[in-house]
């Protein structure tokens, strides 16, 4: 009895002190974000804050267009959530319905266009856009690009969802005197509500986040994401290294306070999709 | 007319109206432009020619000014130890990880959890984070090493050009990690008990429990993490441009980035598509063989 | 209602194909208003489907089906006022059992007053009444497959469908659900085609037994019809428990008599004249083989397992084929005897060797 408290003990001390090493990067980036300009160059590193210097972030709440920057994130994450969930949720939900050759080829294309590498996709969709006109209207433009990268992530993960809906529920729902797109909007939605939430969240973040289309296609600065308005700061020999961790704890503490409340269903979502 | 209405509100129009939409989707802005993207790879794109969706043909001119780049030799070989290394790390660091914490403690899977938040971070801003943890005079990183007594000088990680590719793979390294801790400990966790009494009951110890169930049972789960780790690598772009932008002088150049700079900084687009182009049929490759090596149920 | 005889649904010379595979193979039926019909069959035989193609969840390759004289081939479900009772029951998991009851009333646009009153009265009808206002998932088996029961009488539609819902319940709530569904049928004055696999359930339960097996009608008649007079060895190998002996046989000399291809020199009576030499296939059933003394009976086995069940036990012999019998009460044969046994010639069954249809 007492040996197993011991082992458990032992046990929980060095999963804590894992998870304390993995972590200590972003331990880092909120205690850079509390130092003064001096004090973030101390040889040895202050560990622990002294007093906390809120005024960074003031600073760059009133300096560097943050409100813009995240406004123009929570657009572009939005956006892309909202186009991947429209259209993304029936191609799952048929995906899931059949077994046949022809949804094999389907889910093999959707399964290879998930690979492609953003930064490769975004030469010839810059080209096209531009010779098109869509990047007269740059947000739109990156939405559209973004969206086609995680739809087929959206589609694994919700497909997943649905194959957990018995089928006679939806034939049920049929004969009570559905039509297809009755029985769909009544019973499988809600009934997969809760995966597709799960995967809409996930592709919210990706969009909230994303770089290299928004990098690429939208020039005009009034309209960047924040991502791009933290490397603004990245220039080489920097020393406001207090500034950039603040905006990048003011950018990643939403995405984080959502994966911790979230984090159970999340992973679940996750792993159901990934691997099956 | 009417038998359209009629089979796509009561038969299988709805589906096929469903799975069209999303392919139109799909095909348009991601098949469409891999196709224009080997038209590109044959033409003359530059500022001044963006403007029309086709372009003065060169043949293979691009493809031939690639491959003469001096440049070129050194992206491929990064590309290929950043890719290696990485899974490597990856996978090695998230399997024991994964064993770890697939004992029985109480916490364990919820401090598990706690290795996704870096999972759930934007690219980018992981990046700056390594940035600023490997910065040369005042990275924290180099003061552990010196203060442990590893390194007598601080590493310039990001100037130097021995290091700035190991800078990008450490943080890709620690971003990568909680994937594949994940993926494996779910695939640990599907492994049934009784096999492992059974085992108990035989005479095994540990180490050969280990050997003899986990990692037979665990095939297929490690293949797949494995093939997602490659391409997931392939795709990595963000670390690149918040730590190194692919310098100094492209000691830290790989294929994914150079095609980018060549496109959006140096403007010459068939250039750029010319990378693109074989990266991709790289990362196709190894998607297909990853789909088709899963047999039963489609993965990913 | 009002017309007893009035048919209420014909499937004629229906066909259908999934790809290569033939699952329905020219079916014709037809239901007259107020049976009950039961499709039964061992799995794969297409019972399933036909009772999906009635409800309009699988299309026909050809043929036609008509309800109430109104051809609905090809008419959605939602048109077909058909109610369905599916084997995992169907519960809408997200509705309380009141909204699942009213989920048809609402879709027909029934008033909320109206559907409410009518969700209590089908809540009394089947004993419901304080469930509610609950969730499928805080109900038993039995009366999550109430639930089901009343969100298809809710209806009042043209014919109920039942694809094996007794399925998952365990035995003896089974036996009491039988009876249930047959009482409801009855007060209703319903017309219902049920699947099933248990040939007990189908002859219990209907009126009219539609045997299947690879996607054709074997026979189909009332239940004691098909008990008595099985039309081909399948139907009389399927219909009664345990199920009937096949034993080869020649027809003696004298036309009367069937020698039995089993290691005694054994032989039985029949009611008719045959052939004399003629080969046939010899149908016991069980229930039918009296046991005797060796010594008088003109047949006889060797007695291999005996199993005791209380009321009857029964007598396998340790012969190829084997046979069984049931003996009344608690048998005092052991492995080892020798047990005479006779037949009245009127329950001898006798096929055809090659096409194995019943020789008249």
């Amino acid at each position: 009895m007492t040996d197993t408290r011991l082992r458990n003990s032992v046990m929980l001390a060095v999963a804590v002190i894992l998870a304390a090493i993995y972590l200590f990067p972003l331990y880092w980036m909120y205690v850079t974000s509390l130092k003064t300009n001096s004090s973030i160059f101390a040889v040895p590193p202050e560990f622990l804050p002294g007093a906390p210097q809120w005024e960074t972030y003031s600073l760059i709440w009133g300096e560097s267009n943050i409100v813009r920057y995240l406004a123009n994130s929570l657009f572009i994450a939005f956006g892309v959530t909202l186009v991947t969930a429209v259209v993304g949720s029936g191609a799952a939900y048929v995906l899931a319905r059949y077994r046949n050759i022809w949804i094999d080829v389907a889910l093999f294309m959707v399964l290879m266009l998930q690979v492609l590498p953003p930064s490769l996709m975004v030469t010839p969709i810059f080209v096209a856009f531009t010779s098109l006109g869509i990047l007269d209207y740059p947000r739109i433009g990156t939405i559209l690009a973004i969206s086609a990268k995680t739809m087929p992530f959206f589609i694994i993960l919700c497909r997943a969802a649905f194959m957990t809906i018995p089928r006679e529920l939806e034939e049920a729902a049929l004969v009570d005197g559905n039509s297809r797109i009755g029985a769909f909007m009544m019973v499988v939605l809600p009934l997969a509500r809760n995966g597709i939430l799960v995967a809409a969240l996930l592709i919210f973040m990706q969009g909230f986040g994303e770089y290299v289309y928004s990098a690429s296609l939208i020039a005009d600065n009034r309209l960047q994401p924040a991502s791009i308005g933290m490397t603004n700061y990245l220039q080489p020999n920097v020393v406001t290294w207090n500034a950039i961790m603040a905006f990048a704890a003011t950018y990643v503490t939403p995405i984080l306070a959502a994966f911790v409340i979230l984090q159970r269903n999340i992973v679940s979502g996750l792993t159901s999709g990934a691997l099956k | 007319m009417q038998r359209i209405a009629h089979t796509i509100r009561d038969g299988v129009g709805f589906d096929v109206l469903l799975i069209a939409f999303a392919l139109f989707y799909l095909f348009a802005f991601a098949g469409l432009p891999i196709l224009y993207n080997v038209i590109l790879s044959f033409q003359q794109v530059d500022m001044f020619s963006l403007g029309s969706l086709f372009h003065e043909i060169t043949g293979w001119e691009n493809y031939v000014a690639v491959f003469n780049d001096p440049l070129a030799s050194r992206v491929f070989w990064n590309t290929i130890v950043f890719t290696a290394a990485s899974v490597f790390f990856q996978f090695s660091i998230g399997f024991a990880l994964a064993l770890y914490f697939n004992q029985r403690f109480p916490g364990a899977s919820w401090i598990r959890g706690l290795f996704l938040a870096g999972w759930v971070m934007p690219g980018l801003v992981v990046g700056v984070l390594w940035n600023w943890l490997l910065s040369g005079d005042f990275g924290v990183i180099n003061w552990v090493l010196m203060s442990m007594g590893f390194i007598d000088e601080p590493i310039f990680w990001r100037s130097d050009t021995d290091y700035s590719l190991i800078a990008v793979i450490l943080a890709n390294v620690w971003y990568g990690v909680p994937f594949n801790m994940i993926l494996l400990a779910v695939g640990l966790a599907a492994i049934p008990d009784d096999l492992y009494e059974a085992a108990s009951l035989d005479g095994a110890t540990t180490w050969q429990k280990f050997w003899t169930i986990t990692l037979p049972m665990m095939r297929s789960t490690i293949g797949a993490v494995i093939a997602l780790g490659i391409i997931f690598t392939l795709q990595q772009f963000d670390l690149f441009a918040a730590v190194t932008s692919g310098g100094p002088a492209g000691s830290s150049m790989v294929a994914q980035y150079w095609s980018w700079e060549l496109s959006f900084r140096q403007f010459d687009f068939g250039r750029g598509a010319v990378i693109a182009v074989m990266m991709i049929v790289v990362v196709l490759g190894v998607a297909a063989i990853y789909v088709r090596s899963t047999r039963q149920e489609t993965r990913l | 209602m009002t017309d007893a005889t009035a048919t209420q649904i014909t499937v004629e010379n229906v066909d259908k194909h999934y790809g290569t595979f033939h699952a329905l193979k020219g079916i014709d039926l037809s239901i007259p208003k107020g049976q009950f019909v039961a499709l039964v069959g061992p799995s794969g035989c297409g019972k399933s489907t036909l009772l999906r193609t009635l409800a309009g969840l699988e299309g026909i390759t050809s043929g036609a089906i008509t309800i109430e004289g109104e051809n609905v081939t090809g008419v959605p479900p939602r048109k077909r006022d058909l109610a369905m009772v599916f084997q995992s029951y169907a519960l809408y998991p997200h509705m309380n059992v009141r909204d699942n009851l009213t989920y048809a009333l609402r879709l027909k646009g029934v008033p909320k007053a109206e559907r409410a009153q009518r969700a209590e009265e089908v809540a009394a009808t089947i004993g419901l009444e304080n469930l509610l206002d609950r969730r499928p998932r805080e109900l038993s088996g039995g009366q999550r497959q109430r639930v089901a029961m009343g969100r298809a009488i809710i209806r009042n539609p043209k014919a109920f469908l039942f694809d094996e819902p007794l399925s998952n319940l365990d035995a003896s709530l089974r036996v009491r659900m039988r009876k249930e569904i047959r009482a409801l049928h009855d007060r209703l004055n319903a017309t219902s085609v049920y699947v099933t696999h248990d040939q007990i359930e189908a002859m219990t339960m209907a009126d009219h037994v539609v045997v299947m097996r690879a996607g054709i009608i074997e026979q189909h008649g009332a239940p004691l019809d098909l008990y008595e007079r099985p039309a081909n060895r399948f139907v009389a190998g399927f219909i009664g428990s345990p199920a009937m002996n096949f034993v080869d046989g020649v027809i003696a000399e004298d036309g009367r008599h069937v020698r039995l291809g089993i290691r005694s020199n054994s032989t039985i009576a029949i009611d008719r004249t045959l052939e004399a030499g003629r080969e046939v296939l010899v149908g016991l059933r069980p229930e039918h083989i009296a046991l005797g003394d060796a010594q008088d009976a003109s047949a006889a086995f060797t007695v291999g397992a005996v199993e005791p069940t209380g009321a009857v036990t029964y007598v396998f012999s340790d012969d190829e084929p084997e046979l069984i019998a049931i003996a009344d009460g608690i048998s005092t044969l052991k492995r080892g005897d020798t047990v005479g046994f006779s037949i009245d010639p009127g329950l001898v069954h006798l096929f055809d060797p090659e096409t194995e249809i019943a020789i008249p």
